[in-house]
């Protein structure tokens, strides 16, 4: 049949539009020259071996771990925490709290940003690592949220009840039954915690001190202010480690995790 | 009897305050013995045994069990088995996993606990799938998981929510009997709900029929189905018919009755004059002409189950079932026919006029 | 079982006190500073409280004269006048350096205030410098606000347009609005044949189908900014490629450009069309195109009137994500647009961190969070089922 066929090719080359720039990418991290051209001029390392060796861009990869570590962390445990009241509790203004929670993703980042840096001005938190992540978290925590909310609808109510008619005290009932039920959608939302606030570049342009440099805001420092061929080896290694958290991602929602 | 094992004493629920999911409830339960909470849903059966489980507060009552009030005890605490409507076996763990959870529960010595897994298993004859997941079990083959769970640690008193209503008819009444020979061997108290007015006549000691929050009656499997108390659980249980009539008089001990088009019988009953309804077993209706009560009907339908025929026939207005053994060779009644049909007047029962059913 | 209120409530207190210290309040701060006017009540208290009072006409009294001289002295001396001073020279240019010349010669003022203002500069004589104080008295203005719509308060208390030369705005959220439309337009187009050809294929290989999807999803949006900055240098790979096909002579001028904008943010929003059209077109039920055909629909007849309108929600709530999204963008057009490029998001960042107003940064971001919200409403009526996101 024609059109499908002619709509497929249409897919595939929007596909290979959307992975194209990507992919350029990775040979042009391994050229030799400073020129970008494709296909490099030559073959080399001397980008990775600069990157490795650099200072600036260890710490950046240092800061982007640890407070993607800490966003993960504090957000993780908020969000379940949330979660499991919102899923099993019944108090008024719940729906306002869903709402409350989706708010920090609708709202253009630039005002997030912008708020944000003139609040924590005033409190003496700009520029510090606490207040960076505090506000990774705020944006990351949602996504942590949905995960375990998603995770809890799937969750039979009745075994709490079975679980207690066993004899199962409540703290026990949650720690065998329910913890190891949601366990897939907890860990589902902390990868896209994690990767929200790896990537996150808005936010940290704006709350960041020098010392606070993360990868993809030393990426932009490279591109804007001081032209870096490095920046290639750096955006390769920042996607890479994006495809692993996709992995992740996938394996757990094959066992049960998930956003929605 | 000696003291009940369970007592309700005016136990009531209402959830908004104004209608009433189980009116104020008295209710002894014996030791050892299988009562049925029976009636449609909605009328406060599942809520009642959920009281007692610990999953619902009363709104005002106390449920005793072994004389101990239990009303504000935690389910936790109850030592009262439950078998869910769903089975609710945990799904991350294995079969064996599920049944030793109770146990751990009561911190068991392992030897203790495997030993009463085997026992558990071999009684609902499900040994060699101790490891595997409830996922990967028949429905059936997960109620009787699910029976074993509930039964590991020995509890003097056993709930079961309409377990058997996911399965098929065949799997259902297989069940049953394991469900009425376990209860047998363990000797075990037993409060079963459902609302499949067969299942608990075969499986019960007693029956409490209820009806939006209320124990219409409460008694044997045979005396209610002989002798119901109400208009509802005559015609709930088995099929019945219930025909509106004038009782004209008495006659000794038995009533005579007008029925609507003029017909007129006799019951075994002692009513006054006036409105009442007449219940009537259709297989107590025979055919042929040597009975005290004889009626001319037209025949409407006729159906041929195997051992019986259960016929439509019209006496003028009202409408009777009637269910005739069959015997082979005998003349296959046919609708459009008209047939003399009969019945003892012990076979009739006389109820209060009510607004129907 | 559901337990009652407050336990549960206690488990999402800790989040709800992250999500007001650190997002209401602060956001609700910063557009509250779209209206409030505080510098001059704050810098030159009293002189405020008597303009408060002053109705208007002609010139103050006598105290507004000397509460003036003395209040900028001190304010002078204290090093706080900066605010205040930008605050009303952006509403009238001129008015820094006139405050800074009044309190450096203030202590020389001090004895007859009023007459010795009005020599040093004459403006301290003419009623509409005081009454331009008396506006910026406080507590609210609607002076941001107006600007931002290139608007402005004239003398006579309405309002007038700005100067031919400072009317920026207008013009900025217009293009914002185009961009984000066109950027919009280009995706769901886009995204319909990927998001129908994935649906169609069977369960396996349109798992392998949507991690192709999810590939550029998951990559930081500063990494595919940066990939197509790269891409598109005058000496980069797709001006050399090009050359080499024999497509042009000489390279483009690509970064920097309109088309450089729309082509990088359609590349970052893309799979934000694409994966709500494919879950809802993953959904539909295949046998009615095929009853479709058995009534004789064509190809054409089938997508117009079967496939498209049910898909739609699908599809409407991808553009509706890429809309609101794309309006509120900054990375892309900062990294590989020119300054004919620049959208709302970027003059916000100027006036956060390059020239510090912050009144004119929170009227643009209340406008940004008007329209995008304003775009959420309408999706939400016209789509069915957007918006319940989970």
């Amino acid at each position: 049949m024609t059109p499908r066929i002619l709509v497929g090719a249409a897919a595939g080359l929007v596909l290979l539009f959307l992975l194209a720039p990507i992919l350029a990418i990775l040979p042009l991290s391994f050229s030799a020259s400073d020129i970008l051209r494709l296909p490099p001029e030559g073959w080399s390392l001397r980008w990775y071996a600069a990157l490795l060796s650099s200072e600036r861009w260890l710490l950046a990869a240092r800061n982007s771990l640890l407070v993607a570590g800490a966003t993960t962390l504090l957000g993780t445990v908020l969000g379940t925490l949330a979660a499991l009241g919102l899923h099993f509790g019944r108090f008024p203004g719940r729906g306002a709290v869903l709402a409350l929670l989706a708010a920090p993703v609708v709202t253009p980042s630039i005002v997030t940003a912008a708020a944000l840096f003139l609040a924590y001005s005033a409190v003496g938190l700009a520029g510090t690592f606490v207040g960076l992540v505090l506000a990774h978290t705020v944006i990351s925590v949602p996504f942590v949220v949905l995960a375990v909310l998603a995770s809890l609808r799937s969750f039979d109510p009745a075994l709490l009840r079975a679980a207690a008619s066993l004899g199962a005290p409540p703290a026990a009932a949650f720690r065998r039954v329910v913890l190891p039920l949601i366990a897939p959608g907890v860990a589902a939302g902390a990868v896209f915690a994690f990767a929200t606030s790896f990537d996150e570049f808005i936010l940290t342009l704006f709350l960041a001190g020098p010392g606070q440099f993360t990868l993809p805001r030393q990426i932009y420092a490279a591109v804007r202010d001081v032209w870096d061929p490095t920046i290639c080896a750096a955006a390769v290694l920042l996607f890479l480690a994006s495809m692993l958290l996709l992995l992740a991602s996938e394996a757990l929602r094959r066992r049960g995790g998930g956003i929605g | 009897m000696s003291a009940p094992l369970v007592l309700f004493r005016r136990v009531a629920k209402s959830y908004d305050g104004r209608t009433q999911a189980v009116a104020p409830l008295d209710l002894a339960v014996a030791e050892g013995e299988f009562l049925t909470l029976l009636g449609p849903s909605g009328s406060g059966k599942t809520t009642t045994l959920m009281m007692l489980a610990g999953f619902e507060e009363p709104s005002s009552g106390e449920i005793l069990l072994e004389g101990k009030v239990i009303t504000r005890v935690p389910p936790h605490r109850r030592g009262i088995g439950v078998v869910f409507q769903n089975y609710a076996l945990f799904p991350h763990m294995s079969v064996a996993e599920n049944l030793a959870f109770p146990l751990e529960m009561r911190r068991l010595p392992r030897a203790e606990r495997e030993a009463r897994i085997a026992r558990a298993l071999a009684m609902v004859r499900m040994e060699g799938l101790a490891d595997r997941r409830p996922a990967q079990l028949s429905g059936g083959q997960q109620q009787r998981v699910a029976l074993a769970r509930a039964l590991i640690f020995s509890p003097r008193l056993v709930l079961m929510d309409e377990p058997l209503g996911a399965l098929d008819r065949q799997l259902r009444e297989q069940l049953q009997l394991e469900i009425k020979a376990l209860h047998a061997r363990l000797g075990v108290t037993i409060l079963y709900v459902t609302h499949d007015q067969g299942e608990a006549l075969t499986m019960s000691d007693r029956i409490a029929v209820f009806r939006t929050g209320r124990v219409e009656q409460l008694g044997t499997p045979r005396e209610i189905y002989d002798r119901p108390a109400t208009a509802f659980v005559a015609g709930f249980i088995g099929e019945n018919n219930l025909i509106p009539v004038e009782v004209l008089g008495q006659e000794g001990a038995f009533a005579r009755c007008r029925l609507p088009g003029g017909a007129e019988v006799l019951a075994a009953a002692a009513h006054p004059p006036g409105p009442a309804l007449l219940v009537l077993r259709p297989e107590r209706i025979l055919l042929g002409g040597d009975l005290p009560n004889r009626l001319f009907a037209t025949v409407r339908n006729a159906v041929f189950l195997g051992d019986q025929t259960r016929l439509v026939v019209a006496l003028g207005e009202t409408t009777l079932t009637v269910k005739l053994p069959h015997r082979a060779g005998e003349h296959a009644v046919a609708p459009g026919e008209r047939i003399a049909l009969g019945f003892a007047p012990d076979a009739a029962l006389l109820l209060p006029a009510e607004e129907g059913r | 079982m559901r337990r009652g209120g407050l336990p549960a409530f206690l488990l999402v207190l800790p989040l709800l006190a992250l999500l007001v210290l650190s997002f209401v309040l602060p956001v609700g701060r910063m557009l509250w500073t779209a209206v409030a006017d505080t510098e001059l009540a704050d810098t030159l208290p009293d002189t405020a409280a008597v303009l408060r009072g002053w109705n208007g006409e002609g010139l103050p009294p006598e105290e507004a004269f000397a509460h003036l001289v003395r209040e900028l002295d001190t304010a002078l001396a204290e090093r706080r006048l900066g605010l205040l001073a930008q605050r009303l020279n952006f509403e009238q240019p001129g008015m820094r350096a006139l405050l800074l010349r009044t309190a450096r010669a203030a202590e020389n003022l001090r004895d007859a205030p009023r007459e010795r203002l009005i020599a040093l500069d004459a403006r301290w004589g003419e009623a509409e410098t005081w009454r331009l104080l008396r506006s910026a008295a406080g507590p609210v203005t609607a002076l941001y606000l107006l600007r931002a719509v290139d608007l402005r308060r004239d003398p006579a208390g309405g309002v007038a347009p700005v100067a031919e030369e400072e009317a920026i705005y207008r013009t900025l959220f217009l293009r914002t609005l185009g961009i984000a439309a066109l950027v919009t337009a280009i995706c769901v187009v886009l995204a319909y044949p990927v998001a129908a050809t994935l649906a169609a294929l069977p369960a396996r290989l349109a798992a392998w189908g949507l991690v192709l999807v999810l590939v550029p999803f998951w990559t930081s949006v500063l990494v595919r900014t940066t990939a197509w900055f790269v891409l598109l240098q005058r000496e980069g790979p797709l001006n050399a490629a090009a050359i080499a096909l024999g497509l042009i002579e000489h390279p483009l001028p690509m970064i920097g450009t309109r088309f450089a904008v729309v082509l990088a943010m359609v590349h970052v929003l893309l799979p934000f069309a694409i994966l709500p059209a494919y879950a809802v077109m993953r959904r539909l039920d295949p046998s009615l195109a095929k009853a479709a055909a058995s009534l004789g629909a064509g190809a054409w007849a089938r997508f117009w009137r079967v496939h498209l309108p049910l898909s739609f929600p699908g599809v409407a709530a991808g553009g509706a994500m890429v809309f609101l999204l794309a309006v509120g963008y900054y990375i892309t057009p900062a990294l590989v647009g020119g300054p004919r490029d620049q959208m709302v998001a970027s003059f916000i960042a100027f006036f956060i961190s390059q020239t510090p107003n912050w009144g004119m940064a929170a009227a643009l971001s209340l406008l940004l969070l008007a329209m995008t919200g304003a775009a959420a409403l309408l999706a939400r009526a016209l789509i069915p089922g957007f918006g319940r996101r989970a």
